[in-house]
This record gives structure tokens, sequence and C-alpha cells, in this order.
């Protein structure tokens, strides 16, 4: 289900009449909670619900059996019996076909002629997701951080919760779990804000990414042709917004949604695209991901205590699977190996060249910094390594002889809406929504909220679906 | 400040914002109606799994969808076709599809558009629509059905939801609004303008907008695009699609099937660019012979041939269900189709 769609307004109208009715006591409204995520999940797909329980029940299962267990061989094999079950379906549903054809490929460079058929999979909406949130349980009961959830229901609503459960914030138990223990109630200012959060983030994936910049980006990454330098950059940027209103777009939305309920979910978006530098977008981009990358793969591996140059492998291995993450293709690997390399250079440079950065000289690196970020966008969006390649040698004038795509309004619609995005961003780099809202007179605010509501209705979307669900 | 009072101006504001934009679009000329998606579409092929051998499946383009009415024709038979023709498409994957994929022994009408149906097999924007279609039928969601059944009472309500999966350029969402404006002339010009010139209803009946007909300089803007393109289409084609149709309709016709063909009339330059480019004595009459099926050329009844299509290619809604009537009557003659009335 869609939070940009019909069907989930009449299924959020009752879930809210149900929540905040007097007949369900707490266990009650987190049972009816828990069953609404599955019916939430279920009008996809329902049999691929299956995948959630066994995750569920192979995770409860594993952290009950860590809580208790002292052996560490014992928890060791339950460790890996969780990320084997979570991950197995990751590779299988997710890579399955990407590692067949790569290995297609690989054994018919040596002339075996082999030829596989490929899987017909579907892949479960937001399995990247709940996996990722899943394991990350696991891992902390292992590591002794966190404690076992008090029931069964608490821990299958944590895995389930249907706000952020296919396309994130990625949550940590710790934050989320223990919510779950006592009863919940949003305040009134609470649900409004919520309510407001829900309109702002329907605004920007139906106003902004799929009726103001998707047929722009769609119309330069499917062509065939070798495009002009303008319209590659255009299109590109069109690409940059798109995907950040798309998923900052589902991520307000879900917080907004979670709120109504009295249920906090943490912020996975602060203005990204006025950060100066590379390790400061990761601290402003899709926050949650980073943050799990951080803590359960780059410290791992070694992260800055075993010198500089085991540093930078680890960074760029945390990079390259992150990308891996969001995809399976090399094109996304390509992605990864990129922010990688930016944020080995990005931390290179910072010790040779020791700048100090102020409101003048930042904007200058903000802008620097969204551009390289653009470079990489053109692989995370282009539809294999030669559409790519066609769009970078564009980019970089080139193909003098490019063919231009686009007229001159839309020229001018995607620079009039990126420039006010980044203006934007940058005006925000160092507050929030809320703080600016407190300030504003309330007729002021009601007047922009009836603003957004209307271009929504104006947009008509068609319900299409969130850019991060294929993750 | 206040949320409690944001919001109540939120709210009211926001009313009295919709409430303006539906009296503009409706003292626009725009009215309420449903979109003739694939969802809609998806719903009538629904009912084909279920259908009894004495009922009517109608595929084909434009032409069957807004020349055959399902209101004459159930007044006539007593039984009320399945509308599945496809506005720009060949008919010919839906028919695979039926006949690959359901018990149906019933009677199939297949409209002939030449320009769209004799064309190469798999190929063009004339089969990807219609596979379009096909695919959202076997992959929609629960989800996405409760939307359009949500949607439905919303479309017959409000004029502003006036925007269409075909794109049309009167279309008054904010995307088509947006994507209207143009600035110079850096790129060619793209597709004419091409305005909805009918409406649906939920079986996907449709009615012919009055203004076709009376709006002279609205059908002209029709009628300029339907002119349009045809030095850059390809070659029109006989023998793949024989050869296409043959096994499909042998094995069709095996389990009891029948099957019938159906020309519609167009009129003026659209009849003549159809007679230069695909003469029916290259096409139309060798494909009837060679596929041994009941075909129905319009030209060949006095009772069918005397209908000016307005925007040269579909008949308006009046003339459409004397239209219907007839064929019915033709095809009742000589029984090739079944009736549940009482002679």
């Amino acid at each position: 289900m869609l939070f940009n769609s019909l069907s989930f307004v009449a299924f959020f109208i009752i879930v809210l009449g149900l929540y905040y009715s007097n007949f369900l006591q707490w266990k009650g409204k987190k049972r009816m909670l828990l069953l609404s995520s599955y019916i939430f999940y279920g009008m996809w797909n329902p049999p691929l619900v299956v995948l959630l329980w066994i995750s569920t029940i192979v995770d409860w299962t594993a952290g009950n059996k860590l809580s208790v267990l002292k052996n560490p061989v014992s928890r060791k094999m339950w460790l890996l019996i969780s990320m084997v079950v979570n991950l197995g379906f990751l590779a299988f549903f997710k890579y399955g076909n990407f590692l067949l054809e790569n290995f297609t490929t690989l054994v018919n460079a040596f002339g075996w002629e082999f030829q596989a058929k490929p899987m017909d999979l579907i892949l479960p909406m937001g399995i990247s997701f709940y996996t990722f949130q899943t394991m990350s349980y696991t891992i902390d009961m292992y590591k002794g951080k966190q404690e076992k959830a008090k029931t069964f229901l608490d821990f299958a609503l944590y895995v389930t919760f249907f706000p952020q459960l296919v396309a994130g914030p990625i949550v940590r138990a710790k934050d989320l779990i223990s919510q779950f223990y006592e009863p919940k109630k949003a305040t009134l200012n609470q649900f409004i804000w919520g309510l407001f959060l829900l309109t702002i983030g329907v605004f920007q994936k139906v106003v902004l990414a799929d009726a103001l910049l998707s047929s722009t980006s769609d119309k330069v990454f499917d062509s065939t042709k070798i495009l002009h330098g303008l319209d590659a950059w255009i299109g590109t940027l069109a690409f940059s917004g798109q995907i950040f209103f798309d998923f900052a777009g589902y991520s307000t939305c879900a917080i907004g949604i979670a709120l109504m309920l009295g249920i906090i979910l943490p912020d996975n978006f602060k203005y990204p695209y006025a950060a100066i530098g590379f390790s400061d977008l990761w601290r402003r981009w899709h926050i949650s991901l980073s943050s799990w990358l951080r803590d359960y793969l780059y410290i791992p591996l070694g992260g800055n205590r075993h010198g500089i140059t085991r540093m930078y492998v680890a960074l760029t291995l945390t990079m390259l699977l992150g990308g891996l993450w969001h995809g399976a293709a090399w094109t996304f690997v390509i992605w990864g190996i990129l922010h990688g390399i930016y944020l080995v250079l990005e931390r290179l440079l910072k010790k040779l060249v020791p700048i100090k950065i102020n409101n003048w000289n930042g904007i200058i690196f903000a802008l620097l910094t969204y551009s390289m970020v653009n470079i990489t966008w053109v692989f995370f969006r282009a539809n294999g390594l030669d559409s790519a390649k066609k769009m970078i040698t564009s980019m970089f004038y080139l193909n003098p002889n490019g063919e231009k795509l686009l007229g001159f309004a839309e020229i001018g619609k995607v620079s009039i809406i990126i420039s006010l995005l980044f203006l934007c961003h940058w005006a925000m780099r160092n507050t929030s929504m809320r703080a600016i809202s407190k300030k504003m007179p309330a007729w002021v605010f009601g007047i922009i909220w009836a603003g957004l509501f209307f271009l929504i209705c104006l947009a008509q979307g068609s319900g299409e679906q969130f850019i991060y669900f294929q993750f | 400040m206040n949320l409690k009072r944001s919001l109540w101006i939120a709210l009211t504001s926001g009313f009295i914002f919709v409430s303006i934009w539906e009296f503009y679009v409706r003292s626009e000329g725009y009215a309420s109606e449903l979109d003739d998606n694939k969802a809609l579409w998806a719903i009538q092929r629904a009912k084909v799994d279920h259908l009894t051998d004495d009922e009517v499946v109608l595929l084909g383009s434009s032409r069957v969808h807004y020349d055959i009415q399902l209101n004459e024709w159930e007044e006539a038979t007593g039984i009320r076709p399945i509308m599945l023709a496809s506005d720009g498409t060949t008919p010919t994957p839906i028919f695979k599809e039926i006949v690959d994929h359901t018990d149906f022994s019933g009677t199939v009408l297949i409209g002939v558009a030449p320009v769209l149906f004799f064309s190469e097999p798999g190929k063009g924007f004339m089969w990807d629509r219609p596979s379009k279609r096909l695919k959202h039928y076997y992959d929609r969601t629960y989800a996405q059905r409760a939307n359009h059944l949500l949607s439905i009472p919303l479309e017959r309500s409000f004029s502003f939801l006036n925007a269409s999966e075909e794109e049309w350029s009167d279309d008054i969402d904010l995307k088509t609004l947006i994507n209207g404006i143009s600035i110079g002339d850096r790129v060619p010009s793209g597709r004419l303008p091409f305005n909805n010139f009918g409406f649906v209803d939920a079986d996907r009946n449709v009615t012919m907008f009055e203004k076709t007909r009376s709006d002279t300089a609205f059908a002209n803007g029709i009628i300029k695009v339907w002119g349009s393109g045809w030095d850059k289409r390809p070659a029109p084609v006989l023998d793949a699609v024989i050869s296409y149709y043959k096994p499909l309709i042998a094995k069709f016709k095996e389990r009891g099937g029948e099957i019938i063909f159906l020309r519609c009339p167009s009129s003026g330059g659209n009849r003549e660019r159809e007679r230069a480019k695909i003469p029916r004595s290259e096409f139309w009459n060798p494909f009837i012979e060679q596929i041994e099926s009941p075909g129905y050329h319009f030209e060949d009844y006095e009772s069918l041939s005397h209908f000016t299509c307005p925007e040269e290619s579909h008949l308006y809604t009046p003339d459409a269900r004397l239209f219907t009537k007839e064929v019915v009557q033709i095809l009742l003659n000589d029984n090739v189709i079944k009736t549940r009335k009482a002679n």
C-alpha cells in the first residue's frame, strides 16, 4: 500500500479510529497495529507476508537464546543462524539474478557456453529495510547492547510497524521496541504536526517528484541517444531532486504517521543537498542507513582503529556494499565506490589543505559537493553502464553535437525547482521545519498548508510507487 | 504558533481553494468523468473468465470502442457484450491472451482499424499499449484494485480530477499544465495537441462529446492528429498478421468459439488515406478470405455506409447507436451471434 493512495487514506482512518477508540486496551491496540501492518504489506502481495513472519520468528528465537546463553560458540551460532536466514532471503530474492548473470558471463568468458534460465523472482517490497532492521536487533543482542524484547508482540510489531516497514527509516530496536511497552497516545499538537508532516511528505512525492521532475528525468535517462551537455545535466539535476523528494517524502510521511499514533521515529534526512563535503552528506542523507552501515559494517571492518590504509579500505568497502544494498547492478556498485572514493579523498584533502569553513565559502563547498553528488546519481539512475557512460561524456561536454531533448520551458522548470531546493537546504542547514514553523503566525502556516493540499489535489497523483520500494 | 488554529485555517482555505478550482474547470466545460485507464479495463477483462458461450467480447481499437454501443447491443440480443477494445491499439495480443489463457468459448468480435490492425505482430506502440494493460491485469495488487474502486466515486463527482492515462493535451492535472508550457524552439514541437473527445461509463461504453460534432475547430484538431505521421509509420503487413491469427482462430474454434471481424466506418481525408495506403483489395479482402472467418465491411452494407464521422474516424454517439443496431441485425440475420430474446 502506498501513502499517496486512496486505499491508504481509508486504511489509516480505520486504524486511527480503532487506535483511539476506548474499547481496545493497549495490548489490543498493539495487536490491531500488527494485524494492520500485515494487511498494509499483504495488500501488495499476500504470500510474501510469510517472509516477514519467518524473519520475525527466527530473530525472536535467536534473541531469546542470546539473552540466556553464555557459551560464546552457541551465541555465535545463533547470531549466524539469524544472519544466514535474513541475508539468505535478501541474497536469493535481490541478488539471485545478478549473481546468475555474472556467473554466466564469467564461465562463458572461459568458453563454457553456459546458458542459465533467468530466475523469475519478485523482489519482496522493502526486504532490504526490514532485513537490516531485524538484523540490528540480533546483532545488538549478541553484543549485549540490547535487552530482549519484553513480549513477542512487541518484537513482531517492531519488525513490521507499517509506517516504516517498506522504506524506512531503519529504526534500531532500542529506539522503537521500548516505545511499545507503555500505552502511547499522540498529544493534540503531535497529532496535528504529524498530519502536517504527512501532507508535506505526500506533497514532496506527488507534486515535486512525480508531477514536476520525473518526466524530465525519465526523458533524459530513457533516451538511447548521445545527448547535449545541457540536457544531460538538467536530466541529472531533475533526478537528484526527484530521488530526494521521493525518498525524503516517504520518510516524512512515515514519521508523520507514526507521530499521529504517538510513536516517535528518528529523522532520516537533514537537508542533505546543503552538505559541505561527503562525511556531512552521509550525516544528512538516509541517516538511518548510513548509521547502520557505520555501526554494523564500517566499525566491524576495523573503522579507524587499524591505521589509515585499513580505514580507507573499510570506508570504500562499506560504501560499495551500501551501493549494492540499493540494487543488484554494477551501476550501483560504481555509485557506492564513487562515494567511497569521495570520502577517502575528502579525508586526504582535509589533512593536506586545512580550510576553515564559514558562511561565505560554505555555500561554494556545498555547491561543489552537490555537483559531485550529481555525478554519482548518473550511475544510480542510468539503465546500464553504457547509458551512464554516455551521460557522463555528455555532462562533461565531450559530445558537442549531442541531441537536444529538452525545451527551454522544461530546462527553466528544472532549474528553478533545483535552485530553490538547494537554497532551501542551505537556509535550513542548521535549523528544522518545526523551529521555523514556531516563528510563523498561525494563519500564514495554515495558508501554506492549504496551498500544499491544493497542489496535491491539482497534481492528482496516479499512485506512482516510491523509488525506494524497489530496494 | 497555535497548531490547532493553523489546522482549521488550512482545512477551510484548502476547501475554498479546491472549490474555486472545481468551479473554474466546470466553467471551462470540463465534466466529471471516469478515466478509461488500465484498471477500468482490467475489471472488464476479469469478467471474461466467467462468461457463458452465448456471450460476446468486443476487441479492437477506438473505432469499435466508439461505434459499438453496449445498450443497443443488449437491447437487441439480451446480452451485454464485454468491451475490451482499447484506443490506439491492435486487438491481436488481447485475442491471443483470451485464446491461450481463458476457457471462453463464446463470440469474439474484432474491430479492424487498418492502420493499427495490419501492423507487424509484437512491434510498435499499437502492440505495447494493450500488452501493458494485460500486464496490469495479471500484476495488479489488491491495493491497486482498492485504489481504483475508491477513485470511481471521486472521478464521478469532481470535474477537476480530469487527468487521463491517455495523457490528453487538455488534461488539467499539474503535470500536463506545466508540461504544456512551451518557450522558444530549442527542440521541435512534440506531438500535435490531442484532446479527449469522449467519456466512458463504468463498463467502458463510450459517449462522444457533443462538441466533437458541433465545434468544427475542435474536430479539426483531432483530424490533424489522424493525418499526422503517416510517412513515418512502418508499412502495413498482411502475411505476418494472417500467420499470427490462423493458429489462434483454429484453437478458438476448436473449443467452440466464434470470431467475427468488423470494419467500422471512416470518413473524409482519413478514409482516403486508408484507401490509398492500406487498400481494401490488398489487405481486408485477402485477410478475410484466408482466415476463413466472417468479416463485415461497412462499405458492403447500405445500412452501414451512410454515416459520417465528425472527426473522420469515429461515429457520433447517436449515429453509433444506429450503427450498432444495424450491425447486430446483420449478425443475427447471418446467425453468427446468439440472442437470448425470443423472436
